[in-house]
């Protein structure tokens, strides 16, 4: 149940996001557990622009772990005796053959039980559909290797392999002159450089050509192939210049026969012996039109994939996986870098007076004098996060900030400073708990003593755990609460709605759905938090602005390095017209979206992160469209 | 994670608490108890079904079913050993469950083997003989097929059930977190 979505800023220098309405900018946002980081570079790297590397491939049916030398020869699917279905694509089994089983049978019921082994020949059948190969008049003589004794036995015909190899040799040409791309982006910083540069595209291109098509069949013929292939290549042509292809034959003959063929069946026709799309769309040359000539293929073998950093000076490595067990010898996880933010516990304000009808201005003044005094007059009521919001009214919302790190973390919220976006905004948002700390995460039995620390620091000001000596942590905290110049004392009102526990803080935030909204509340959430830094890495990032500097030397050890990570949340609640009132759409799910970044020395801020919805955002979007 | 995750009450002296910190329902079936083990601060929700009676018919002592820690068989969830005809006669064979197994809601489960961290979505049936490697998501409500062998970090549902999509590399972190929460919020009024 992934709650916030975070920004990640490619390649970029990060920044704030695109404001959330526009839909594009929700492309750069992901939930924190599919996110990695990169410590050279101190930046959030995502899915979308991590450069991938295979590190192993295995068949998912039957686990063997594919040497890499054969997986173009096996055209990337298993070359054992994994099938899937044609009907249900569910993995076939190899059975021995009725008249085998029945005579087992009738031997173990007399006794004569030596001779089960079952016999030959044998036959494919699908546990879930209950379809056997006896349908297509596959049979095999051993239960081992299926693939290999396929193909010698029912091989794609001669003129269908033929042009396909003919088509290869005319594509290899282009396809080989794959050299990686000079390291783009050279003193235009500010670009974004496309990890996945055309030729990746091409070299994917050539990967997919040598892949086993579905009805080709047959074995690759293409030793003489790859040598002509080799020759074309010196004298290599421009990607531009593709010449074009004739075809071997022609096979409007053959088309038209088949056309003839096609309408006798279709006078026959009831409907239910139509191949489905699925499995049409998937073979290339004569798809199976009826689900009487659909094939078993061959099982697709999986990956497992190193992950790299994407930037053109780092690369470094951010997931390795082991090939063997599903650990991870390097895991490089936004997870373990960035704070986990969760949305939860919302509660209505409950009003006298409706609102409708009041200009602007009015609003505006009963929101200010409503933060003013909130404490006292708040009236609420908890909600279910899974109820729509309703226009018109004002909710407060939990957000818990989860600590992964071994040091405090100073976190400091702050709206998105963004362009106006075309869509006039449907809510108001505010923090009243801009400034806090989360506590370091540790061993559950040490949480104890720190939160005692935390107290009494809370009522002193100036650190007052002396008892604790050697506790480092705790002075630390200390250090990291005085250093962002965050007397307690101060912001006791305000504390009260902060409510600390562990490695985890939660404090509050208030979402105003203005009257007559509809569609999703999104809003973006500017997080920026202050730690220690491990080691004086300042010369690991660039020498920036000395803005941390200076509230550095306001602590208690001007030496010990700070670091400022920014981050950008954003909260959506889709309105749910379902539950519209007077025409008016209600409100369903909140997301958020926070953008980061980090910043060595606390230079200014940019990154961002995304916080997505609270409990099911794919249900809200759901809501969302259905809704309109 | 999981701040905001709501306690599971059950009535006082409706579950049994073992040493080990399991909670088993007084309303889950549970046949040949004697044949079961369960390894620790796994619970049993009411309604389960766990057939440890279904054993091998060779003479002496079988684990029929044996589980790991911080699992999870819901309300109403069936799980029973696989058997078929081996040598002319009719066996069952054991089930091995290793750690963080939730099993959701009235789900059927024959498999032969679950691996750690598996998630079965409720209603979801699991056909006699399945194999389901460590870490893997089935999604409520989908069927996999008997004997059907479902690799790690992957994500599986529909009737039949297929390969949908991969897992994060941080699933491991996630679903044992999620299994420890579950086992702590769930306790007595």
């Amino acid at each position: 149940m992934q709650s916030v979505l975070y920004h990640c800023a490619h390649l970029e220098e990060p920044r704030a996001p695109l404001p959330p309405s526009y839909p594009s900018s929700f492309a750069d946002f992901a939930p924190l557990n599919h996110l990695y980081f990169c410590e050279e570079c101190d930046a959030i790297r995502c899915d979308d622009c991590v450069a991938i590397e295979v590190a192993s491939y295995y068949c998912p049916n039957c686990l063997f772990d594919v040497p890499g030398a054969n997986v173009r020869a096996d055209k990337s699917r298993c070359a054992r005796s994994c099938f899937s279905c044609p009907e249900c694509s569910s993995c076939l089994n190899v059975l021995a053959s009725e008249q085998a089983s029945d005579s087992s049978r009738a031997a173990t019921a007399s006794g004569t039980s030596a001779t089960h082994s079952s016999s030959a020949p044998y036959l494919l059948s699908c546990p879930a559909c209950k379809w056997s190969s006896k349908e297509i008049g596959w049979k095999f003589d051993k239960p081992t290797s299926l693939a290999s004794q396929l193909s010698q036995v029912y091989s794609a015909p001669e003129d269908v392999q033929a042009e396909f190899d003919a088509l290869k040799d005319h594509l290899e040409g282009y396809i080989s002159q794959s050299a990686p791309p000079p390291t783009a982006g050279k003193g235009s910083g500010h670009h974004r450089t496309p990890s996945r540069h055309i030729a990746q595209i091409t070299q994917a291109a050539a990967r997919a050509l040598r892949r086993e098509v579905p009805g080709m069949g047959g074995p690759r013929t293409g030793a003489a192939a790859r040598r002509k292939a080799g020759e074309k290549s010196d004298n290599r042509a421009g990607w531009d210049q593709l010449a074009p292809y004739e075809a071997k034959d022609s096979w409007k003959e053959e088309g038209l026969q088949r056309g003839v063929d096609d309408v006798d069946t279709m006078r026959k026709l009831t409907g239910e012996e139509v191949a489905p799309i699925e499995k049409r769309w998937t073979s290339a040359w004569e798809p199976p039109r009826m689900s009487s000539e659909t094939m078993p293929q061959r099982i697709p073998l999986q990956a497992k994939l190193t992950k790299r950093c994407p930037h053109p000076t780092c690369r470094h490595i951010l997931i390795q996986p082991d090939t063997k067990t599903v650990r991870m010898l390097i895991k490089m996880v936004g997870g373990n870098y960035l704070p986990a933010i969760e949305l939860g516990r919302r509660r209505r304000r409950l009003v006298d007076e409706a609102l409708d009808g009041l200009t602007e201005e009015e609003l505006e003044r009963r929101r200010r004098e409503r933060r003013r005094t909130r404490i006292n007059l708040a009236r609420e009521e908890d909600e279910d996060m899974t109820e729509p919001l309703h226009p018109g009214e004002v909710y407060t919302f939990q957000l818990a900030f989860t600590n992964p790190l071994y040091d405090p973390v100073q976190v400091r919220l702050g709206a998105a400073h963004q362009p106006r976006g075309p869509v006039q905004p449907s809510h108001h948002i505010f923090t009243p708990t801009a400034h806090f700390t989360v506590g370091p995460l540790k061993d559950a039995w040490a949480y104890d003593e720190e939160d005692e620390d935390d107290n009494v620091e809370d009522d002193a000001g100036t650190g007052g755990a002396a008892g604790h000596g050697g506790d480092s942590v705790s002075e630390r905290a200390k250090a990291r609460m005085s250093l962002a110049g965050l007397p307690s004392s101060r912001h006791r009102g305000r504390e009260a709605e902060v409510e600390k526990r562990g490695n985890v803080t939660k404090v509050g935030l208030e979402v105003e759905v203005l009257p007559g909204a509809s569609g999703p509340v999104e809003f973006d959430l500017e997080i920026r938090f202050t730690y220690r830094a491990d080691d004086a890495e300042g010369g690991a990032g660039p020498a920036e602005g000395p803005g941390e500097a200076a509230v550095t030397g306001s602590g208690k050890d001007a030496k010990e390095e700070y670091k400022t990570f920014t981050f950008w949340t954003r909260d959506i609640r889709d309105m749910d017209a379902a539950v519209a009132v007077d025409g008016q759409p209600g409100l369903g799910l909140l997301t958020q979206r926070v953008w980061t970044s980090t910043r060595p020395n606390g230079a200014p801020p940019p990154g961002g992160i995304e916080l997505a919805g609270p409990a099911d955002m794919q249900k809200g979007g759901q809501a969302e469209r259905d809704g309109a | 994670m999981g701040a905001f995750d709501p306690v599971q009450t059950f009535e006082k002296g409706t579950y049994i608490e073992t040493d080990t910190g399991n909670k088993v329902s007084r309303k889950a079936t549970i046949l040949g108890a004697t044949n079961i083990i369960l390894g620790g601060k796994s619970i049993i929700q009411t309604r389960a079904v766990i057939r440890g009676d279904l054993r091998r018919s060779a003479p002496g002592q079988h684990v029929v079913i044996s589980m790991g820690r911080y699992c999870l068989v819901g309300e109403g969830a069936v799980l029973r050993p696989p058997g078929k005809i081996y040598k002319g006669a009719f066996t069952f064979y054991p089930v091995r469950i290793a750690d963080f197994v939730h099993i959701g809601a009235d789900a059927i489960v024959e498999a032969a083997s679950i691996g750690h961290g598996v998630e079965i979505g409720a209603g979801a049936i699991v056909g006699k003989f399945c194999i389901i490697k460590d870490l893997v998501q089935i999604l409520p409500d989908s069927v996999l097929p008997d004997g059907a062998i479902v690799p790690s970090m992957t994500v599986w549902g529909g009737n039949p059930a297929r390969m949908l999509s991969s897992l994060p590399e941080t699933y491991q972190e996630t679903i044992e977190e999620r299994c420890k929460s579950y086992y702590q919020r769930f306790r007595a009024v």
